[in-house]
């Protein structure tokens, strides 16, 4: 792969972008899909946020549905979602992305004094708490794709890696259904739960 | 199975943010100010935040005669900074502060600001110390994939994403120290003494 120290393209966004992607039934599509967000740069400012889709395939919001958004930045997370997110593969044409509600963050606490062990992020919007939990983390891995093997098929990235051997996400306490699995990611067998920190993205030029 | 050209197979040493700050008042003569600050949110030894910051390089004095401080808090991240990076950094390591910085315990550190903004700072607190660290006249942020020969250590692949700025200060409890920055040459650009370091991995040479 042909790479230059200086991008000549567009910074998008950087910052943190882990997730965690679980099945009921090991042979079917996705139960949970969810994603992360700690943006550190981008152009509609700074934030956290999280996209929990606890059943991708329906069009339909919390509390009837666990398909959620929460966020204390709402343009930065739209044009996350517009841009990125509903370009992975993961969550491309899921009926849950638009159908999601949303709420404003209240509160964001980082637990990650206890890595490799275990790594949470808790996100409160009012009286709605949701945790997603990292656990038994691997060793870090640098990565650099560029369009070709990024998720948006668009974009180069740079980002760390830490696999997570098993991980849970609850909403306020109540876990959401199904297990971690295996993957195929950048040519290694990879579980579908991951730490993505020190990530940037870049329109090429 | 064979890992593909993307993958490095080197293992990562450290990864998070490290702006900093080179200042003169003659931009003839030595630094005046030096300051480093990192925000690393994996090492081996855990994450965590650490201030390198000297008032005067060249004093071979710490607190209270001279703000030539190393504060932290993850003292084993700390002293793993400062053996397997810092000390390959020469400017920051080869001045008398070096040895003689106080070592002061983190309690706080307020972020604000925004790096596409008009400006973006870091304030860090603790053993009676408020360090108040302001960027300005910010640039278009570039993403950096630096091989060892264009790092700092010389020994590193490095992957960061930076946002150059023309002019920034450093308040200690509300006195600011001397100095501005001045222009320096990274991978053929022109840059300023002060910066921002987002999203930086260092990553050991591929096996």
């Amino acid at each position: 792969m042909q790479r230059t120290p200086v991008n000549a393209g567009v910074v998008e966004w950087s910052g943190e972008n882990p997730g965690i992607y679980l099945k009921e039934d090991p042979d079917g599509d996705y139960s949970v899909v969810a994603l992360f967000f700690r943006i550190v740069l981008s152009p509609h400012g700074r934030g956290v946020g999280a996209i929990i889709l606890g059943d991708p395939d329906k069009a339909a919001g919390y509390p009837d549905i666990p398909n959620l958004c929460l966020t204390n930045n709402r343009p930065m997370m739209n044009y996350l979602i517009d841009n990125f997110a509903s370009k992975f593969p993961t969550m491309a044409g899921k009926p849950a992305v638009n159908a999601m509600s949303w709420f404003d963050v209240t509160s964001n606490i980082q637990k990650n004094g206890d890595m490799p062990n275990s790594y949470t992020e808790e996100l409160s919007a009012g009286d709605l708490t949701v945790q997603m939990t990292w656990l038994d983390l691997q060793a870090p891995m640098a990565i650099e794709v560029g369009p070709d093997a990024s998720a948006t098929k668009e974009h180069d990235m740079y980002a760390v890696f830490l696999e997570a051997n098993n991980a849970q996400i609850s909403i306020n306490g109540n876990p959401l259904q199904g297990q971690v699995v295996s993957r195929q990611f950048f040519g290694r067998t990879m579980s579908t739960a991951f730490l993505a920190l020190s990530e940037t993205w870049v329109s090429p030029r | 199975m064979p890992i593909k050209p993307n993958v490095r197979t080197g293992n990562v040493d450290w990864t998070g943010e490290n702006p900093g700050m080179l200042l003169k008042t003659d931009p003839a003569g030595d630094w005046s100010v030096l300051m480093l600050f990192f925000r690393i949110v994996w090492s081996p030894v855990g994450p965590g935040n650490i201030l390198l910051l000297y008032e005067n390089p060249n004093k071979n004095v710490g607190m209270p005669e001279c703000c030539n401080v190393i504060m932290a808090d993850n003292e084993a991240l700390r002293d793993y900074i400062k053996t397997g990076f810092i000390e390959k950094l020469g400017t920051f390591s080869d001045v008398p502060a070096y040895s003689a910085s106080s070592q002061l315990k983190i309690d706080k550190v307020v972020t604000e600001g925004d790096p596409c903004g008009d400006f973006y700072s870091e304030t860090v607190i603790g053993d009676g110390l408020s360090i108040k660290l302001v960027w300005e006249e910010l640039g278009k942020p570039t993403a950096l994939e630096l091989p060892p020969e264009l790092t700092g250590t010389g020994e590193h692949v490095m992957y960061s994403l930076l946002v150059d700025s023309k002019s920034c200060f450093v308040e200690v409890n509300g006195r600011r120290l001397e100095g501005h920055p001045v222009s320096r040459e990274q991978a053929g650009l022109e840059l300023s003494t002060a910066f921002l370091y987002y999203s930086e991995t260092w990553i050991f040479p591929d096996r």
